[in-house]
């Protein structure tokens, strides 16, 4: 006996007893169909969270940092993140981007407001990646020179300007409190807001062929220099300001160990503010500068060491090889994928408790089904005597039971997924119009993914060829002369 | 020559209780190949035993039934089942039709087990019912049949897959006298055609008339043998 064959007799059975086989379906279909609505709606909730991490690109980013004191081993001590460090990072295959966190507390005038904020430096490069592409207005700086900033909507709001879009364009002046010697040295550059280049801009360019109005500019220009050198050197706590123009607004939003500062600047830009940390003492700049680190010190040099880099990888390598190659280099790490595959936990218990309500549902079709099934081998005794007769092994019979119950297995299982899909499109349907009405941005909130409709099919169909275990065994084991003797 | 089936000292009791039931005592027959061999006894007397016994339906109390020299006894279940597949033809004492299967399909099922292709059951099954003269009911249910058309949808079904032994259990009780002779007639030129046949009947006269052989039983013995019948003799 063919399988077709099989298929054609169960199908004949069922077909005949077509309000039985409709009921006992119906069980199945129900319970798969609560299955499915229910652990779409956590797969939905699952794939809103993915998708939002994703646009984010928080897959493929990772934070490195060094560990903190105290939890080093003594055998081997923390490495520093200096310019090494980032070297070798950005070395692993994989990595598209090594930035630093580089931060600073800065004070910034925004039209009329003077807010006290961190700001960072990032790379143009760095601006670029998924993690900063979610401006609500403007667009990233062109480049790691350039005299723009990034801010934050939450700055912008407590400079009391409403609208983002508003603000692009508008004048940021940027103010660091350093205690260095470049302090002094930043003086001569920029003062207050007023820098040299304009300064240079009153002067008549003209004039200067004549040397009594060159040597007076240049007395003036020199004379003002040197006070300016040891303003900043005297008063170690001088002010370096440097305005820039907003050029986007981005959403404020920290991340986990993801920090991003309310005012993100170019490199370069940032560099004039740079302070290594001399304390206010004249003493510590007089000893740096007796031991000559004191010119190294402001520089990008290779003493230079950083709290905390990110990395930009590549989504297609996963993030446990490089995180791998970068703890052996003896750093930790923070990266969103690890922190999602915590959060995927979350939801797979959510989805298990979804699905058990409508595993115990799909239990009780079962028993559905095994009562259908017996209830037919009562009725088939003859068929099964007169089919035993003709040759049918005990495993014929048992398979021409196992067929009907897993049809109405596949059947109802079919039934259900398509019930289930239509139930969640029409549920989402009214869930987005109610969210519009209400102004949220309107979200799926269930999905059907394909590991979904494979449980389901194996559970339906699975849970129905269970339950029908018993009663095709018992089927296979009539005795066919009793079946047969005529009563 | 080696009988086709054989029983030796065969024994089927059934236990009702404090009671024991000797359907079968004690029976040691033989089948040749080619014969035509009737089983005579009054009612309860374990003809039909006999013969699910020797379709390896059932299984003995003690004895054994050998086909060409081999044990049923000692065959695996699957193995019964190919021989009854490929080798028995079986009518039975009621007609034992399937009664949600149309003629047709209670013919096929005899095919289904002996790996006839799909087509091949069908067309099969069709020319034998034709050949029958039932072409006009073969969509019929058994319910919408007369006796006597079910009687040969059931013949149709036990020698559609050209058996070598056909039992058949009383294939003439229901029916009347034209009736039973087209069956009694039906049989008599399978076996023509090398078809071992073992009939259950309490007629003498069928017996007298078409069986080479007659073993009379009665109480689960065999009380005697006869050599008779129209073509007389055994083989
Ligand atoms: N399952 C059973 N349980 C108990 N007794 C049985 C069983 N099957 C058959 N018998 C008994 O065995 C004996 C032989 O029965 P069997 O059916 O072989 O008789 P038979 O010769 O075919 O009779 P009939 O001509 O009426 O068909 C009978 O007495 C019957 O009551
Ligand atoms: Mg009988």
């Amino acid at each position: 006996m063919t399988f077709r064959d099989l298929v054609i007799l169960a199908a004949g059975n069922l077909w005949r007893m077509k309000l039985r086989t409709t009921l006992t379906i119906s069980g199945v279909l129900i319970a798969i169909t609560a299955f499915v609505a229910m652990v779409s709606f956590g797969a939905g909730n699952q794939a809103y969270v993915e998708k939002q991490f994703n646009k984010l690109g928080l897959f493929s980013t990772m934070q490195v940092f060094v560990e903190k004191k105290g939890q080093e081993t003594d055998s081997a001590p923390a490495p520093k993140l200096d310019a090494a460090a980032l070297e070798r990072l950005s070395a692993i295959p994989g990595v598209n981007l090594v930035y630093p966190y580089d931060a600073m507390m800065v004070k910034v005038r925004l039209g009329d407001s003077v807010v006290s904020t961190k700001a960072q430096a990032l790379p143009a490069a760095a601006v670029r990646t998924k993690l900063f592409s979610g401006l609500v207005a403007g667009i990233a700086f062109s480049g790691d020179s350039s005299r723009q900033a990034i801010v934050s909507d939450d700055l912008l709001h407590r400079a009391g300007i409403t609208r983002p879009d508003s603000a692009v364009g508008m004048s940021i002046i940027v103010s660091v409190r350093v205690s260095t010697l470049d302090s002094a040295l930043a003086h001569v550059l920029t003062d207050r807001g007023v820098s040299l280049f304009d300064r240079a801009k009153k002067v008549h360019v003209d004039s200067l062929l004549h040397a009594p109005y060159r040597s007076k500019v240049l007395r003036s220009e020199a004379g003002e220099v040197v006070r300016r050198f040891f303003t900043g050197f005297t008063d170690a706590q001088a002010t370096i300001s440097d305005t820039l123009t907003v050029c986007g607004v981005r959403q404020e939003g920290r991340m986990g160990r993801l920090r991003i500062e309310d005012v993100i600047m170019p490199v370069a830009s940032a560099k004039r503010f740079k302070a290594t940390g001399f304390g206010g003492s004249p003493i510590e700049i007089i000893t740096a500068m007796s031991n000559g680190s004191i010119f190294g010190s402001t520089d990008e040099g290779e003493s230079r060491t950083y709290s905390q880099v990110t990395l930009d990888f590549d989504p297609k390598v996963l993030y446990t090889t490089i995180r791998d190659s970068v703890e052996k280099m003896g750093f930790k790490t923070f990266s969103f994928a690890a922190e999602f595959a915590e959060i995927q936990r979350v939801f797979v218990y959510l989805d298990l408790a979804l699905g058990v309500v409508g595993l115990i549902a799909l239990l009780t079709a079962s028993l559905g089904i095994a009562n259908t099934m017996i209830m037919s081998i009562n009725e088939r005794r003859r068929e099964i005597g007169v089919l035993k007769s003709l040759g049918a092994d005990e495993s014929d019979i048992r398979y021409l039971f196992l067929v009907e119950s897993g049809a109405i297995g596949v059947l109802g299982t079919l039934g259900g997924i398509l019930a289930g899909w239509t139930i969640t499109r029409i549920v989402s349907a009214i869930a987005q119009r109610y969210m519009k009405g209400e102004g949220i941005p309107p979200i799926d909130l269930f999905a059907l993914p394909v590991w979904l409709v494979l449980i389901a099919l194996a559970f339906g169909i699975g849970v129905s060829l269970l339950a029908g275990f018993y009663p095709a065994a018992r089927a296979a084991r009539i005795d066919p002369v009793a079946a047969l003797r005529n009563d | 020559m080696e009988p086709y089936l054989q029983t030796v000292s065969l024994c089927r009791y059934y236990r009702r209780g404090p009671h024991e039931v000797k359907a079968l005592d004690n029976v040691s027959v033989a089948v040749n190949k080619g014969e035509y061999l009737a089983l005579l006894g009054s009612s309860g007397s374990g003809k039909t035993t006999l013969l699910n016994l020797l379709a390896g339906l059932d299984t003995p109390t003690s004895g054994t039934v050998a086909l060409e020299g081999s044990p049923l006894t000692g065959m695996s279940r699957r193995e019964l089942s190919a021989y009854r597949a490929r080798k028995v033809g079986m009518i039975f004492q009621s007609f034992n039709l399937i009664s949600h299967y149309t003629a047709l399909q209670n013919v096929e099922a005899a095919l289904l087990f002996n790996g006839t292709p799909p087509a091949e059951r069908r067309r099969a099954s069709a020319a034998m019912l034709e050949s029958l003269g039932l072409a006009d009911r073969m969509t019929h249910r058994p319910g919408d049949l007369s006796g006597g058309e079910q009687q040969r949808v059931a013949v149709a079904r036990a020698v559609v897959k050209r058996p070598e032994i056909l039992f058949a259990d009383e294939p003439t009780g229901n029916l009347d006298y034209d009736n039973s002779r087209s069956i009694a007639g039906l049989l008599q030129s399978l076996n023509a055609g090398g078809l071992t046949v073992v009939l259950v009947t309490h007629n003498h006269e069928m017996a007298q008339e078409y069986a080479h052989r007659t073993v009379r039983m009665q109480y689960g013995r065999v009380t005697g043998t006869d050599l008779a019948g129209a073509t007389g003799g055994a083989l």
